[in-house]
């Protein structure tokens, strides 16, 4: 606030910083342009933990699909999108569609612990499902693309995946006749081009949507829905474990980047902010539908059953700089273990076979 | 140096307290800043408060005014001051949601 001393309040703030550093000893101080003062512990009042009621409330289904403004949905884009999804022409080999590594047959992932790319060489990571990316934050395990859209191009050219330059691409797809007619309706004006195949591919991306799971009847208030043990599970999970401290909302997951302590080397979302230890061998928090089509489990897939899993945040993971303070030896038992892993199979729907598309000739 | 020594004194024995009592607040509650924008004068600080119930990492990369806090615990809260006029983009390293701008003024 300006106040007693506006023209000497740059050498105050440095002054307040430096007099504390040499009282308190505080670590991370920078006297740039930006000082870092303390940190001090405060006091939030006391805080009743909020009751079982109010916490369902925070998982209830949305009604819509998200779509955004820059590019909404019409059922001409979705019908082309999907045409294009299936289409292994997409990559160099015409072996691979987004629906290799994304199928629904295993919960819009593939089954495999590291997906398969281009020459059938093993990729580095766990292929993550495409279910619910409408609502997603941000994209890739590591965070590295900040929209749908972009996604869609990112592993058709990748070399190691697709490996299909984008022009090549185009030049392929407008030598297929039936396609013009699909992008003059979906796109007037706008044609065959990267930009407008990103688009297609997203928006039919956005409607792959987790469908109703026995959790949401227990949710909308079906006490029957779900098995007593995963109503205990469901308490575990927003309690004790604190799994919903990351795994939150009707999807099951805020999009936040967390070192959960899995013994690799890769150091995920580090690779992008060099600078930020938590940040280092953190990887985006996967939502939790239709888990149980899902496993093997983890960014590399290292974990086959959600039994292991439970496992692994019970122990707590590699203790080391990085690893997220939430992870911690939780000291569950048998019982409140087996209770999670039955909440979370209450996340599986039973998803409508997905018909093929008869692709363009 | 003497003279930071000698303002330090007088920081300490007078005016510390006054100062950050007058920081504009920044809360974090429920994966959401307070505020998705703020001005401030510069020289000025700004106290970000974790009232939530999980750690957060704010941080700035934007250019000439970076900045990072680290894994700030719940219940804990931070000054940061910012010495230069510009647009300056807060963000939590853990949560893609969470972004503010700050803006500082001459
Ligand atoms: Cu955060």
């Amino acid at each position: 606030m300006p106040g007693l001393f506006p023209r000497r309040s740059n050498l105050f703030g440095t002054v307040v910083v430096a007099a504390s550093l040499g009282a308190v000893g505080f670590a991370s101080i920078g006297l740039g342009a930006v000082v870092v003062g303390e940190t001090r512990r405060i006091d939030l009042g006391s805080k009743a933990a909020p009751g079982i009621d109010s916490i369902k409330t925070q998982y209830k289904r949305p009604a819509t699909i998200p779509f955004p403004k820059e590019n909404p949905y019409t059922p001409e884009k979705a019908a082309l999108g999907k045409k294009l999804y299936f289409d292994t022409r997409l990559s160099v080999s015409m072996a691979q569609s987004c629906a290799s590594c994304h199928s629904p047959g295993f919960g819009w992932g593939d089954g495999l612990a590291v997906g398969v790319g281009h020459g059938m060489a093993k990729l580095g990571r766990h292929s993550p499902t495409i279910v619910n990316a409408a609502w997603g934050a941000i994209f890739m395990w590591d965070g590295r693309l900040a929209t749908l859209e972009e996604q869609a191009l990112g592993p058709i050219e990748a070399a190691g995946e697709m490996n299909m330059p984008l022009d090549k691409l185009m030049g392929r797809l407008g030598s297929i006749n039936e396609y013009k007619p699909l992008f003059a309706a979906a796109f007037p004006g706008e044609g065959m081009n990267a930009r407008t195949l990103a688009k297609a591919i997203a928006t039919y991306e956005r409607t792959v949507v987790s469908e109703r799971a026995p959790f949401d009847a227990w949710i909308e208030g079906n006490e029957k829905a779900i098995s007593e043990e995963a109503k205990r599970g469901f308490a575990v999970f927003n309690g004790k474990a604190m799994c919903s401290a990351c795994h939150e909302g009707w999807n099951f997951t805020n999009d936040g980047f967390q070192d959960i302590g899995l013994p690799s080397k890769d150091i995920g979302r580090g690779e992008f902010v060099p600078g930020v230890v938590k940040m280092q061998h953190a990887f985006k928090t996967p939502g939790l539908r239709e888990i149980e089509r899902r496993s093997p489990y983890m960014h590399d897939g290292s974990l086959d059953t959600l039994e292991a899993v439970v496992e692994h945040y019970d122990q707590g993971g590699v203790d080391r700089p990085s690893r997220s303070d939430l992870m911690k030896p939780l000291g569950l038992s048998a019982q409140e273990k087996a209770d999670l892993v039955a909440f979370m199979k209450t996340l599986t729907s039973n998803l409508s076979p997905t018909a093929v598309p008869v692709l363009p000739r | 140096m003497h003279k930071t020594i000698a303002f330090a004194l007088v920081v300490l024995t007078g005016f510390s307290a006054g100062a950050l009592a007058a920081n504009q607040m920044i809360y974090q509650k429920g994966r959401v800043f307070s505020s998705e924008s703020v001005s401030i004068k510069k020289g000025d600080a700004l106290t970000f408060v974790n009232d939530d119930s999980i750690p957060h990492n704010l941080m700035s990369a934007t250019k000439g005014s970076e900045f990072n806090l680290g894994s700030q615990a719940p219940g804990t809260s931070t000054d940061v001051t910012f010495k230069e006029a510009g647009d300056i983009q807060v963000i939590c390293a853990i949560h893609p949601r969470m972004k503010m701008m700050v803006k500082v003024t001459d």
